[in-house]
């Protein structure tokens, strides 16, 4: 008997419902803030229009630009450290041994923490006075840094915690994706001759490229968004230095009340990483795999 | 018997009858709120750990429960502002920083306090509102006023100083004493100390705060105004931005050089990480709020109890200390205000300003301050008595756009100075333009 052609909406209208309620709507909203001058504590009726004035301000503030910048270096810097070291660990970890099973387990635990106790932790270990980094370096002979006043080193810092407390996200969509790898294919080229880097380059790795892309994906839209620890780390300083775009506009929103503005640099982050996305999507098409 | 003897017999009788009357009165004024749940919201500051062992008393008193939202100081705001503008928000009592309020006056977010303290229903005859020092009272509770945020004109009462703060300078007297230094009454003699304490003691020589945004623009006007410097000219309703004049150039100067000669970091310290330093004896002076005075005496946080001295602030071409902190005020959506004013009032009541500093917290009124008991347990208070006299309740212009002023431009100039990244003049010069922009888009004659 042929279903319905009807049915399919019954089953995903609801969901559907509650993505456009949960989604959807911010969406609009955030968009419609764009168009108006509102400062939160004063009703609706008192915001007034302003048409592209704040768009056009967010194209000409240098900070839009230089935040932007930072916001690009940040995302390449990060997300490629963290796909090649939760590639590499999950290469090194998917072995069934007893003891690999112990180690996978700690390497997730970072994911876990809330990134507002990631920044905290890590904010003390960058201390310039009783961090546990200027320790260590003076352990082993070097000099201390005051990490979180120099605008390098405090770069460093905010790349240094996104990397630990995100490998592990990495690592585990790895694992699952290399557990799923056909172990047949494998033992056929281990008979041919394989060497592992053979095995894992030329087998391994594309049986399991559609999920790598999906995951590089993941990373990139995560790591425009990042703000928690960034905040607590550094609140955007030295100087300008590490304000990201994610920060700026909070501080757009939530320190100087221009809600408005702070929407409308919002639509341009959104239109950054959905390029960005089609990008990503297009040169990897993780369906490829799938329709082949 | 004589007409004396009988008016003084009359008189003494009334006041004895007047006695159970006056005590009932208090707990009358209390009765018709036994019961209620009020909602404060509080900042993680020292002022208000100390006042949360106050709080049981205050319920044994009169029924009156209290829950606190606790968040960190500057995140307030946003949770304030989304609660105060609901029709019926959760806070019923709120303590706000001093340059919020006219912010939220703007918005009509708060309730005037005047018809509080005048309803003989719900007001404390002792209370003495002359008492509170008045540059706390003017420049954390007043709005109105020619600038709009002082006395004057149309000024009104909508907030009450608790947590309120001015600053001091605090040494290790260890220091001092075992390098024959000279404690500093004027900026240069606390400059030239920069160098030779770090030099002879090599430890800090002035901690303090500098991170990008409001801790290190707070940092500067800690040294602009005894400099002589001002952020505004202010005439006949128009600001005119006079930050980049030759007293804020060495205002910022100066501040280059105590992060030069300061614990390692300044320009990454928040409030909290400048007073660690001095706690933990990184650092041979503190010049900055008197929230020190709590955490300096508690042992389990400051390895130099027994070791720090207090002078006032410094002079420049002026004495000129800071105001600031902060203040309850009554939101105009509270669901229980008449009794969220006897909770404010009891709270900053003679006897609660006292018991406040015993636990820890910042005295608000001259006369415990000027308490012999209370200077016998706090030495710290004879020098404050001094202190409140310089006090400059105009210390920074506390408009509705000072935290856009702040974040947008200052914060980020003056940051960028500190870090070497550009000189103080380019610094200050370079954030005019953009200083301008944000008053005249607030509708500001710039």
């Amino acid at each position: 008997m042929r279903t319905p052609s009807w049915v399919p909406l019954v089953y995903v209208g609801p969901a559907a419902a509650v993505m456009a309620a949960a989604c959807l709507y911010p969406l609009i909203s955030g968009i419609q803030l764009g168009f108006f001058d509102w400062s939160m504590g004063t009703p609706w009726a008192d915001a007034h229009w302003v048409g592209l004035r704040h768009f056009r301000t967010a194209f000409a503030d240098p900070a839009v630009w230089s935040s932007l910048r930072v916001t690009l270096l940040f995302a390449f810097v990060c997300v490629t450290a963290e796909m090649s070291l939760g590639i590499a660990l999950a290469l090194l970890l998917e072995a069934p041994a007893r003891a690999m099973a112990f180690f996978r387990s700690m390497f997730i635990l970072p994911m876990m923490i809330a990134p507002i106790a990631v920044g905290l932790t890590w904010r003390y270990l960058f201390d310039a006075q009783f961090g546990f980094v200027n320790a260590i370096l003076q352990h082993v002979g070097m000099a201390p840094h005051a990490w979180l006043a120099d605008p390098s080193l405090s770069f460093i810092a905010i790349v240094v915690s996104d990397i630990w407390q995100w490998t592990p996200f990495v690592l585990i969509m790895m694992l699952a994706a290399l557990a799923s790898v056909d172990g047949s294919v494998l033992e056929a080229s281990r008979i041919d001759g394989a060497t592992w880097w053979q095995m894992t380059w030329r087998v391994k790795l594309p049986m399991v490229a559609h999920v790598i892309a999906i995951t590089l994906l993941m990373r990139v839209i995560d790591a425009f968004r990042v703000l928690e620890v960034i905040y607590i780390l550094t609140f955007g300083g030295p100087g300008d230095a590490t304000e990201i775009l994610s920060l700026h506009i909070y501080k757009a929103a939530f320190v100087s009340q221009n809600l408005g503005s702070a929407a409308a640099i919002s639509v341009l982050l959104l239109a950054v990483v959905a390029l960005l996305s089609c990008v990503a999507l297009r040169f990897s098409n993780p369906l490829k795999q799938e329709k082949m | 018997m004589q007409r004396r003897e009988f008016v003084k017999l009359a008189g003494l009788s009334v006041f004895a009858a007047g006695l159970p009357i006056s005590s009932s009165h208090a707990q009358d004024r209390f009765a018709k709120y036994k019961g209620t749940s009020l909602v404060l919201s509080i900042p993680s500051h020292p002022h208000y750990e100390a006042m949360i062992r106050l709080l049981p008393q205050f319920t044994a008193l009169t029924g009156i429960k209290v829950e606190l939202d606790k968040m960190q100081m500057l995140r307030m705001r946003d949770k304030q502002l989304l609660e105060m503008s609901k029709p019926q928000g959760d806070y019923d009592l709120i303590s706000y920083i001093a340059t919020w309020k006219t912010e939220y006056v703007d918005k009509n977010l708060l309730r005037e306090l005047a018809p509080f303290f005048k309803n003989p229903q719900l007001s404390d005859t002792g209370y003495d509102m002359a008492d509170m020092v008045p540059a706390y009272v003017e420049n954390i509770g007043l709005v109105g006023g020619e600038k709009g945020y002082l006395s004057g004109p149309g000024a009104r009462l909508y907030g009450v100083p608790y947590g309120a703060e001015t600053s001091i300078l605090a040494y290790r007297r260890d220091v001092f004493s075992q390098y024959d230094l000279k404690v500093p009454q004027t900026y240069d003699e606390l400059h030239k100390l920069l160098y030779v304490i770090k030099d002879k003691a090599r430890i800090g020589a002035l901690t303090s705060r500098g991170q990008a945004g409001h801790q290190c623009l707070q940092a500067w006007l800690l040294h602009l105004n005894p400099l002589g410097g001002k952020v505004f000219d202010y005439k006949s309703g128009v600001f005119s931005p006079v930050f980049n004049d030759d007293n804020g150039v060495k205002a910022l100067r100066f501040l280059q050089d105590v992060v030069q000669t300061g614990p390692v970091g300044i320009p990454s310290y928040g409030q909290g990480e400048m007073m660690t330093a001095f706690l933990e004896g990184q650092a041979a002076m503190y010049l900055d709020a008197t929230a020190i005075f709590g955490p300096v005496r508690d042992k389990t946080r400051s390895r130099i109890s027994d070791k720090v001295g207090y002078v006032v602030h410094p002079k420049g071409s002026r004495y000129s200390s800071e105001a600031g902190g902060l203040g309850l005020a009554i939101p105009r959506n509270s669901k229980n205000a008449e009794a969220a004013f006897l909770l404010l009032q009891w709270l900053t009541s003679k006897e609660q300003d006292k018991a406040v500093c015993r636990a820890g917290g910042s005295p608000s009124r001259v006369s415990t301050i000027a308490d012999p008991a209370m200077t016998r347990q706090f030495p710290e208070f004879a020098v404050l008595r001094e202190q409140i006299k310089y006090i400059d309740p105009d210390w920074r212009p506390m408009i509705p756009v000072w935290d856009a002023i702040v974040d947008q431009a200052l914060g980020v100039g003056i940051s960028n100075a500190l870090i070497g990244a550009s000189s103080p003049a380019a610094a200050l010069n370079g954030e005019i333009p953009k200083v301008l922009e944000i008053m005249r888009s607030a509708g500001y004659k710039a």
